[in-house]
Formats: C-alpha cells, structure tokens, sequence
C-alpha cells in the first residue's frame, strides 16, 4: 500500500510563463517547480517575488506542489523558495543523512516564521550520485520529514560512468532501484521511477510501450514516477494502482473468501486457484489503494471544475 | 592518481615463480603487470619465490609497465615485505574484510618504504572484494587507507564462500558489481571487473567472451579488470576501449 497517491511527477519551470497552465492541463498528482538564479541580480529575492504566485498556479489542477533544490545551496534556496500550498521538497544532490538533517532544520524555521504547519513540509530525495546509492538508509532514516526516493537515472549513469545509451540487455540498474525501493519503504516512505529501457532514453515511445514500462515498474515496487514527457501522465495515473480487472478478481476474492470463513473454511477455490488468508489480506490492500487512487481522480476532477486561471 | 586510471585497463596476473614465464608479459603489452603470490604459486615454491621477487619487482618497474603484487591474505606481511622494492607501483589485497586489516596493511607498506629507500606514500593498495563481509563492508575498506586506488571484485574464492552458482543465473555476481561499482564511484576509485558469465569465466574464458565480459563492464562503468591468462590481455583492452 502505497504512502501517498502520487503516481504521476511532472517538473515545470517557474522560468515558463505556462507553468501553470500546463501542471492545470497535465492531470498530474504532483508537480515538481524548477527556478534559475539569474545572474546580475538577487536571485533569492527575485524568486520570493514570484514563487508564491507560481506554487498558487501549479496548484490549482489538484496537484501537490513540490520545489526542486540543490542540496549544495540549500539553505538559500529554500529561503527563496518554502511559502505555503508546497507539500515539500525535492532534494537533488544528496551524499548524505547530514544533508538531510541540514535541510529539516531549516524547514522548521521556516515553517514557523511562514505560517506552514510545523512537521508538515517533507523531504524528497532525488538520488543521482553514488553517494546517495550508498547512504540511502541513512538518508532515509535522518528525519520523519523523508517521503520518497526517486532514481535520477541519467545524472546516476553519468556519475557511476556508465555508458548512457540502452545496449545492455539487463536493466543496469537494477540492484539501486532495488535497494532505493527496499529503503524508502522500509522508513515508510516509497520510490518513483520507470524501468528500463525507457526509464534511460526517456524516449516518447507510445502509449502502449509507456504502459508496459509503467505496469513493470509499479510491479518492481515503484509507486509513481517523474513523467519526462506530459503524455506519459495519464499512463502513470492508470498504471500505478490497481487495474480494473485486479480490482474485479479482488473484490471477487473478499466476497468469496468471506463466505468461506462463514462456512468455517480457510481456504475456498476460485477458477482454479485456492485463496487464502495472505491473498485476502492483499485484495484488501489492492481494494484500499485503488478506492484511494480513485478519490485522489476525484480530487482532482473537483479542481479542474473551476479553471486554470 | 586520477590522470593515470584510465590507462589501466588490463591487469595480468603473472606467475612471480616462474620468472622467465613472467617477463613474457612484454609481448602481450599489459597496462599492469601482476606478480602473483596468491594461487599460482604453489605452497612449496611460495619461499623462493618471495626471495627472487626482488629482482622480478626491479626488473619490471625499470619498464613502461606498472608493476603490482598480488599478495596471498593468510602470508599478506611475509608477501608485502618480499614485494617492497623501488620499482613496485603497488599491493593487491584479496579478501579484505574488516578496515583495520586495510589501515594495518597501509600502515606496514609506510614501514616498509622507509626501510627499502622506496619512495613514500606512492605504493598503491588494491583491494579485491572476496567475501560476503568484504561487498558489505565495501565503502568502510577503501576509505580505511589513502593508499587505496582500486577497488575490484574476485570470483573465485567468493563463489566459494557464497556457494555455487546455478549455470546460466548471473544475478547474484550483478548485485555484488554493482555493490563494488557504487563504493569505488562515491570514493573515486577505479572499479575493476568484468561481466563474465558461468562457464567461460577466468583462466577458461575465450577471447570472445572476454570481450564480451569487457565491454559490459564497460558499459556498467567499471574500467579495468583482470586477465587470468596472457590471451585475455588484447581483448580487456580492446573491451575497455571501444563499444
């Protein structure tokens, strides 16, 4: 069972005079806002200026609004960046637990001098060096604030130096994935990303190659993924929860089985196959995230009755 | 260290008691020439091969070719002292598993410098991952000495000590690749291996697939690996050079 219904990831520029328009349009779960420092001037003030406009705008489809940072710059950059109607952040270049208690203590101050809910902001883990790899349990584990690992693939294949391009017939990394979705759930957090070849190329490859690569990495024990193109989005929000015919087999599987208990019976045969206690237990949890993905559908329908701007 | 890493593709093993045998590694043109102390030389030649190591070491260092020694864990300080002459570039170290072994090594190299007139602190320690203990503890070992340079993964005595692996699954050796990959990377060390696959692994592996295993090390990111055998030299080379 999934933390959170976040499915879909889609990151946007403040810098985009559509942002809003677009994350309106997109239907993701979550929206991931990027800025530039402009140089010449004072950047932390000029992204105060407009950042709480932009988290206002990327909001209004429904989505969750996180804010890209550097985990080298953090401390300024979230002075620029933290205002109410963020659900958190995302913290890129992490080596560290350190870097993780650094960044929650500033989300305290900055929580209380800005009106947010104390405890309230997370912290999102965006690991693309093989430090990060490595300390993912530390960094999981260094504040309740921690909420999601994803793997920045490219920015890994380049700091591991791996060959970028998709030759190998394995998924190269296969074992990271493994390890940052253990460890994110393991706090009881979770982790995003595609699986491979795609998950590379970021390639637009068509909606049904997209719902392959999405059903496998949901299979692999991702929860979501960052969408790098607006038209991998609706596959993500289909694929990363229980699809229709699972929900029908579950609902199936609690109706039968609750009969079978009645009758005093451990374990009652469906086309063929014994359901039992465990299989149950796993078509309740099935049937609670789909009525979840479902309501979170819901939420955002009831936003986009109004419109984008 | 960094500007030379590259260059150091093919690591061949060469039996230090068989001297002429060894100066044969000229004619196959390895970035590294490995004298081993370790399982090519049988347990009755293992003293007279440490007392002729010296001239081995001399002789080689004297060339273009970077000269290590491959010491044997259970004899290691017997094996670093016959190999401490001016001309050595650096130890391997198979099966470190705990830091204080590595810290203690490193510590023992410093002294032996001193005492052999060889120049300080550039004796390199490469450690071979062999063991269970030794993948976990990966990062911890190669941060325990500045002399650690390379960080590699060796076969034999970990499927000995992981237990046999099925014909054909090649799983678990990705998962403990990967492992040695992401250490040397966060620490900025060379990672030395090679994907070779069950039955065509070592001293058995063809030219083919020695290529093979080379070049999807290449692509995984490691940069070198070793060549059991003189003919694997050309092809790790070529492997670890081009797609």
């Amino acid at each position: 069972m999934p933390k959170y219904i976040r499915r879909s990831l889609f990151a946007l520029s403040i810098e985009d005079s559509r942002s809003g328009e677009k994350a309106y349009h997109s239907w993701a779960d979550a929206i991931i806002l990027d800025f530039v420092k402009k140089a010449g001037q004072d950047w932390q003030e000029d992204i105060k200026s407009r950042m709480p406009a932009s988290i206002n705008q990327a909001a209004k489809g429904g989505a969750e609004v996180f804010i890209r940072i550097n985990s080298e710059a953090a401390a300024a950059e979230l002075v620029a960046t933290v205002f109410p109607g963020i659900a958190g952040v995302v913290l890129k270049g992490v080596n560290g637990g350190e870097d993780i208690k650094k960044v929650s203590a500033c989300l305290d101050v900055l929580e209380e001098s800005r009106g947010i809910a104390r405890g309230s902001l997370e912290i999102d883990v965006e690991v693309n060096t093989a430090a990060g790899v490595w300390n993912s349990v530390e960094i999981a584990r260094a504040s309740p604030r921690f909420g999601t690992f994803t793997a920045n693939e490219r920015e890994l294949y380049r700091n591991l130096g791996m060959f970028p391009e998709p030759v190998l017939e394995f998924e190269p990394l296969e074992y990271i994935k493994s390890q940052l979705i253990t460890v994110a759930t393991s706090v009881g957090g979770q982790a995003q990303g595609f699986s491979y070849p795609l998950s590379l190329t970021e390639k637009d490859a068509g909606e049904d190659e997209i719902k392959k690569v999405v059903r496998r990495a949901r299979d692999t024990g991702f929860k979501g993924a960052v969408c790098p193109h607006v038209s991998w989005i609706k596959a993500c929000n289909e694929g990363f929860r229980p699809s229709p015919d699972e929900v029908a087999y579950y609902r199936k599987v609690r109706e039968v089985f609750s009969e079978g208990l009645k009758r005093g019976l451990a374990s009652v045969p469906i086309d063929g196959k014994m359901i039992d206690i465990p299989v149950d237990l796993r078509a309740k949890l099935y049937l609670e995230w789909a009525d979840r993905a479902a309501a979170r559908d819901e939420e955002k329908a009831k936003a986009h009755e109004k419109p984008a701007s | 260290m960094a500007e030379t890493m590259n260059l150091r593709r093919s690591w061949m093993v060469l039996p230090a008691h068989k001297p002429e045998e060894a100066m044969r590694y000229q004619e196959y043109k390895p970035d590294v020439a490995v004298l081993d102390l370790e399982y090519s030389v049988p347990p009755k030649d293992k003293e007279i091969t440490r007392k002729n190591l010296e001239r081995l070491v001399r002789d080689i260092g004297k060339s273009q070719t970077e000269v290590f020694v491959r010491i044997d864990r259970d004899t290691r300080w017997a094996d670093v002292r016959a190999a401490m002459y001016r001309g050595i570039k650096g130890i391997v170290f198979p099966g470190p598993e705990e830091p204080g072994e590595v810290a203690e090594l490193g510590e023992f190299i410093t002294a032996m410098e001193k005492e052999r007139g060889v120049d300080p602190e550039i004796t390199e320690l490469v450690l071979m991952l062999e063991s269970a203990k030794g993948f976990w503890n990966a990062a911890l070992l190669t941060g325990a000495s500045p002399r650690v340079t390379a960080l590699g993964v060796g076969r034999i005595d970990l499927t000995m000590k992981l237990g046999p692996v099925p014909q054909g699954e090649f799983r678990l050796y990705r998962f403990l690749m990967t492992r040695a990959l992401v250490a040397a990377r966060m620490l900025g060390k060379q990672p030395l291996g090679a994907f070779f696959r069950p039955g065509s692994r070592g001293g058995v592996a063809s030219k083919e697939d020695t290529l093979k295993a080379a070049r999807e090390a290449r692509l995984m990111g490691f940069t070198g690996c070793f060549c059991a055998k003189p003919e694997q030299v050309a092809p790790v080379n070529e492997g670890f050079t081009s797609l």
